[in-house]
């Protein structure tokens, strides 16, 4: 038999309901960036915990930001 | 009149006085328009994530302006057809945020009615519960 794994899981939480930002600007590339890893993709709710609400307009600015050339469509 | 936002990339090869004489025109023509800038951001010269037109440069500035709806179309016309514009984005901020609030508060009703429909119901039961006895 093996050994069962314990481990705490952290509680996930969506930054953008926590802090009441309403409107995500594609220019505010410090806040952006971590939703987007190297790879250049868009970080899924079930990692990030963010409230599909506020993915939906995350996804938005990162697609604006992607046509301004500010992030990469494809990443290393 | 609505508050627009606009970013634009221009060719970052281009000299000092040539860029200036571009948003001169570019201003002059949102003046035309009616429009007033409210607020300038230039980042000036940066790395692209990806090559635009054989470029790894560009000349970034953001404007934000209040201009009646009109003044898009001409602006839009001028920025296509320049060669000296990598790209540009063109937002409206205020349907942005609008259409934010108004999700808020249509959540904010929803909450509200549901607590009202369950305050009726128990309202009803307890009423049920006083005619039975």
């Amino acid at each position: 038999m093996s050994k069962k794994k314990y481990y705490v899981k952290r509680k996930k939480t969506c930054k953008f309901t926590a802090e009441g930002i309403e409107y995500i600007d594609y220019k505010d590339l410090d806040l952006i960036r971590q939703y987007v890893p190297v790879s250049g993709k868009i970080l899924p709710r079930r990692v990030s915990g963010t409230n599909p609400i506020y993915q939906r307009k995350l996804t938005r600015a990162i697609k604006r930001a992607r046509l301004m050339a500010l992030l990469p469509f494809l990443g290393d | 009149m609505p508050l627009y936002e606009i970013g634009i990339i221009l060719n970052a090869q281009l000299d000092e006085q040539e860029r200036e004489g571009f948003l001169g025109e570019l201003k002059e023509l949102l003046a035309k328009e009616g429009a007033t800038i409210a607020k300038e951001d230039v980042w000036g010269k940066r790395t692209l994530a990806y090559e635009i037109k054989h470029m790894r440069e560009g000349y970034y500035i953001f404007w934000q302006y209040e201009a009646p709806g009109t003044a898009v179309r001409p602006l839009e016309t001028k920025l296509k057809l320049s060669d000296q514009v990598l790209r540009f984005l063109h937002l409206n901020l205020d349907r942005e945020t609008q259409r934010a609030k108004k999700m808020a508060r249509v959540r904010a009703e929803q909450k509200a009615a549901k607590k009202a429909h369950k305050a009726s119901k128990a309202e009803a039961a307890a009423a049920a519960a006083a005619a039975g006895e």
